[in-house]
């Protein structure tokens, strides 16, 4: 899921960094003052997330949790997986600098889709449709992020299907993993602090 | 409540993260001297080897030099044929390039040189028969084997140090998340204050 420093065409890295500050942007624009401490909250999710291994078969997948911060920040979730993804660079080693801002393009566009997928069917009044749909905003963040992976890779110069194939086979686990997740976090959020997903929207 | 929520959130995290070994999906690539060769392993930090991976050997201008394959436990001997630094590249696919250097100070045609004139002093010195070449050479890359054999856990082992990921780093990025979102939510606090 991070691209690693080299990987990537200049062309790309700086379409990607430049997409990126204009997401941060926004983001950061849309940021009421009462959504920072989740915003903050949910960056240190999605840190650790990444280092949490889930075995399957020989191999293993780490979870990537971008789904949940697009449900629950929108726009917000730019700054907060750029915060979390740079601290995963310096401090692991996952991805690297110069490939900050198309990683955080890939990670967070797709979650800030899964917002606005998932916007209506997270205000229901029954707590299973609320958590049902957010667990597809979890899954279909994945499936974004594989996407826009590939189509990264792609515009670098590899084969795009066979880049696609690969990237989203290896993440049918973690979206599956993710999807059911992403549902129970968002029900326990709708029974606890149902204000999470009504009124704490953007100021407009 | 909310950050009650949360917060158990993270604690979940770190209680996983815990009770699994902390690795993720990135490139360890790495090479060492052998002789006269340079060897190298490239793998998956999760374990897993980067088995028939083209790897191409570039010098510091970035002019292709040669390359070679990695084999069925990501292992790959490239013989140097210049005293020069050696850069090491390989393409996984979906994003994964692993990178390797080796130090031109640090080939084995400058080690050889260095060594076979101290080698050669004390025979001399204690007027001992002079050791055929043949039998030096064979007892060399006798030692050798064994000294890599006997370093290769070690390796192994300080690789895998190399790629933990212990709780103060975490805890430490987890730090920095809450400052600068205290930060963030000082300059918010600043601005609503002027508006007002």
């Amino acid at each position: 899921m991070h691209i690693v420093d080299g990987a990537l065409s200049n062309q790309v890295v700086i379409a990607g960094a430049v997409l990126a500050a204009g997401g941060i942007a926004a983001g950061l624009r849309k940021l009421p003052m009462e959504k920072i401490p989740v915003t903050g909250v949910l960056s240190a999710t999605f840190f650790v997330a990444s280092l949490i291994h889930v075995p399957i078969g020989p191999s293993s997948i780490h979870l990537i949790l971008n789904g949940l911060a697009g449900v629950i920040l929108g726009w917000a979730a730019f700054p907060a997986l750029f915060v979390g993804l740079l601290l995963q660079a310096v401090f692991f080693g996952f991805g690297g600098l110069t490939v900050l801002g198309i990683n955080t393009l890939n990670i967070a566009l797709p979650a800030v889709m899964a917002h606005y997928l998932c916007k209506q069917g997270l205000k229901s009044q029954n707590p299973m449709i609320a958590a049902i749909w957010g667990g597809i905003g979890g899954a279909a963040a994945i499936v974004g992020t594989t996407v826009m992976v590939a189509l990264s890779l792609a515009l670098s110069g590899d084969e795009f299907l066979p880049a696609a194939k690969l990237v989203l086979i290896a993440h049918i686990p973690v979206m599956v993993i993710e999807g059911v997740l992403t549902c129970f976090a968002v029900l326990l959020a709708t029974k606890v602090k149902p204000e999470l997903f009504s009124t704490l929207r953007p100021a407009q | 409540m909310k950050h009650k929520f949360l917060f158990s959130v993270v604690a979940l995290c770190l209680i996983l993260l815990a009770s699994h070994s902390a690795y993720a999906h990135k490139i360890i690539a790495s090479v060492f001297i052998s002789g006269n060769t340079i060897e190298g392993e490239i793998a998956f930090s999760n374990g897993d080897f980067a088995k028939n991976v083209v790897v191409e050997v570039f010098d510091e201008e970035n002019n292709k030099l040669g390359e070679t394959k990695t084999d069925e436990e990501g292992f790959f001997v490239f013989t140097p044929s210049k005293q020069i630094t050696h850069i090491f590249k390989a393409n996984l696919g979906a994003g994964h390039i692993a990178n390797a250097r080796m130090e031109a100070s640090e080939l084995p045609l400058a080690q050889t040189a260095a060594v076979s004139p101290a080698a050669a002093t004390p025979a001399s010195a204690q007027k001992v028969a002079p050791i055929p070449a043949q039998q030096l050479e064979d007892t060399r890359s006798m030692l050798r084997k064994i000294i890599k054999q006997e370093i290769t856990p070690l390796r192994k082992e300080l690789m895998a140090y190399k790629e933990k990921n212990n709780i103060q780093t975490i805890l430490g990025g987890i730090g920095y998340i809450m400052g600068l979102f205290g930060l963030f939510f000082y300059l918010a606090a600043r601005r609503k204050l002027k508006q007002s």
